[in-house]
């Protein structure tokens, strides 16, 4: 319905090419400590996960658990004591806007910078033709919905709006893996939902690769394919639930039997390793 | 109810107002001539001697010309440097912040010694005065920068001098924008004071020399030329910032942001 035509349908392609989906992410022993004052502190410990191509995998687990922590390095933005990270097969080193897009807590627009221009910056750094990257980041913009408000500032949207901004900024050079930290927790409740809801509706239409952190279970048991569950620091995968839930997703399945027995599941498991937090 | 008149109309009124006192008190002998000449006097002086005024306006222009481009240059280049590097800021800012408050007009007569009372005083004075504002304003420009800001460049490839380029001078544009009108209004007071202690030539020297003969029209007029100087530079600087900084306009225009969400909600919520 939209234009998608930048975005390559990861999973028809692979299905057309009769290969198998080769997993898009791959994290084989990580563990990372790092210097406090008092020595050194054990932040994530043996982290193994694979994230299949086209999955929509969410990480729930306690606050401080390194969740974030664990973000940034899939992202190359951090990097981890020991351990291996492949995506697409090949090592992330450093930030690779072209494998892995992120999308943040806080929007993190540059104020200076109109909607259009702020989607458009990826593409500015690697010097794109000034036609292409416009008719891409217009084309991102129609994609969240926000067709029309191309020429607005940061300060002249809203939060949801903002967060839209972000996700199309993330998408724009069609990686295959978006990443995205917290991106709603800042939103109130009933703009996250719709959120949530737009944000599925893109993944179907991108076949993107998602991995979304949160503290939010209702949030990511209607989001995920699968949810893990990480420990109280240091972090460590404690529990990988299937969301057995069909798709399309609707408001209505959070009522259901099936939706109260996952989110059971999970408070449990983070009650039990959040020492802090419990009641 | 009556409508209140709009600040800009009352801003006007009182500039009216006030110069219509000048020239009103003086007249009536409300104020001796001596200590308040008439506007009307002040002009007249100023059309007769034009050439003379010219000439000392053209000498203080062009050191307050040099003087802002020493503040400007050398107080963005320390500013970025000390806000920038941690060490840096560690062992010199405390030290920059306390100089800031010490009045550095009482080392003129240093600045005398060292570079004679011609114009070379007067730059190298007004140019440090007008330092340190732009310094600090720039360093505070790059320390509060929205560290998120640089973590999402990263995540998007930006490289170090992209980073810097196209995050860091925009992000602390406002602050070193602001800095500068400061810094440049000091280098303009920087140069008349300095005209005014010690010299031969400039606006602040005929100030002090009509001043000595009690020639008050004439020194009316000089300070007039300063007066028009000072609000002719911030008007400039005015305009630099409003045209530059366009995007931080955008934020007043809020309204709009609520009658768009109920558009958007009423467009993307699911069935």
């Amino acid at each position: 319905m939209q234009h998608v035509a930048n975005l390559t349908p990861r999973r028809v392609a692979n299905d057309l090419n009769g290969e198998a989906a080769p997993n898009a992410i791959e994290v084989a022993g990580l563990n990372h400590v790092y210097e406090g004052r008092d020595g050194t502190v054990p932040a994530l410990e043996d982290i193994a996960l694979t994230v299949g191509a086209g999955r929509f995998v969410v990480i729930v687990g306690p606050s401080g658990c390194g969740k974030t922590s664990l973000l940034m390095m899939l992202a190359g933005l951090r990097r981890a004591t020991s351990g291996t990270i492949l995506c697409a097969g090949k090592p992330i080193a450093d930030p690779d806007p072209e494998r892995v897009g992120v999308v943040f807590q806080e929007a993190s627009l540059f104020p200076w910078l109109t909607a259009v221009e702020n989607i458009e910056f990826p593409l500015v750094l690697r010097h794109a033709p000034r036609e292409e990257r416009r008719r891409r980041a217009l084309d991102m913009l129609n994609l969240v919905g926000l067709t029309g408000f191309d020429g607005r500032y940061p300060q002249e949207l809203s939060g949801g709006m903002k967060q839209r901004v972000a996700i199309a900024r993330g998408l724009v050079q069609d990686p295959p893996v978006l990443l995205m930290d917290e991106p709603f927790a800042a939103l109130d409740e009933q703009t996250r939902m719709t959120m949530g809801h737009e944000l599925l509706r893109i993944w179907s239409q991108t076949a993107k690769t998602v991995v979304f952190v949160t503290h939010s279970l209702t949030e990511a048991i209607y989001l995920a394919d699968e949810v893990l569950v990480m420990s109280a620091r240091p972090g460590r995968i404690i529990d990988r639930i299937p969301v057995v839930l069909p798709r399309p997703r609707t408001y209505e399945m959070m009522a259901t039997d099936v939706f109260g027995r996952l989110r059971d599941r999970i408070w449990q498991q983070i009650r039990q390793t959040d020492t802090k937090g419990a009641p | 109810m009556r409508r209140q008149p709009a600040p800009s109309t009352v801003r006007w009124l009182l500039l009216v107002a006030a110069l219509l006192l000048w020239e009103g008190l003086p007249r009536t002998g409300t104020v001796a001539e001596l200590f308040l000449p008439p506007l009307s006097k002040t002009l007249a002086v100023l059309v007769e001697d034009w050439t003379l005024y010219a000439q000392a306006l053209l000498v203080t222009l062009s050191e307050v010309a040099l003087a802002m481009l020493i503040a400007c240059g050398a107080g963005i280049l320390v500013g970025a440097l000390v806000g920038g590097v941690a060490l840096l800021r560690n062992m010199f800012l405390p030290v920059f912040s306390s100089l800031y408050a010490v009045p550095i007009v009482i080392l003129y007569p240093i600045f005398t010694a060292w570079f004679g009372i011609g114009s070379e005083s007067k730059v190298a004075f007004a140019g440090m005065y007008g330092f340190f504002p732009v310094m600090l304003s720039t360093a505070a420009g790059i320390r509060t920068i929205d560290a998120q800001l640089l973590v999402a460049a990263r995540s998007m490839g930006a490289t170090v001098p992209q980073r810097i380029g196209r995050v860091v001078i925009p992000a602390s544009l406002p602050t070193v924008l602001a800095g500068l009108r400061l810094g440049g209004a000091l280098t303009i007071i920087g140069v008349v004071v300095a005209e005014m202690l010690t010299s031969a030539a400039g606006i602040g020297y005929l100030v002090t020399n009509y001043r000595t003969v009690l020639d008050s029209p004439r020194v009316f007029a000089a300070v007039l030329m300063i007066l028009l100087l000072s609000i002719l530079f911030d008007a400039l600087a005015r305009t630099v910032e409003r045209r530059t900084l366009v995007w931080a306009q955008a934020g007043r225009r809020e309204r709009i942001v609520v009658r768009d969400d109920r558009r958007l909600a009423a467009a993307t919520s699911p069935v």
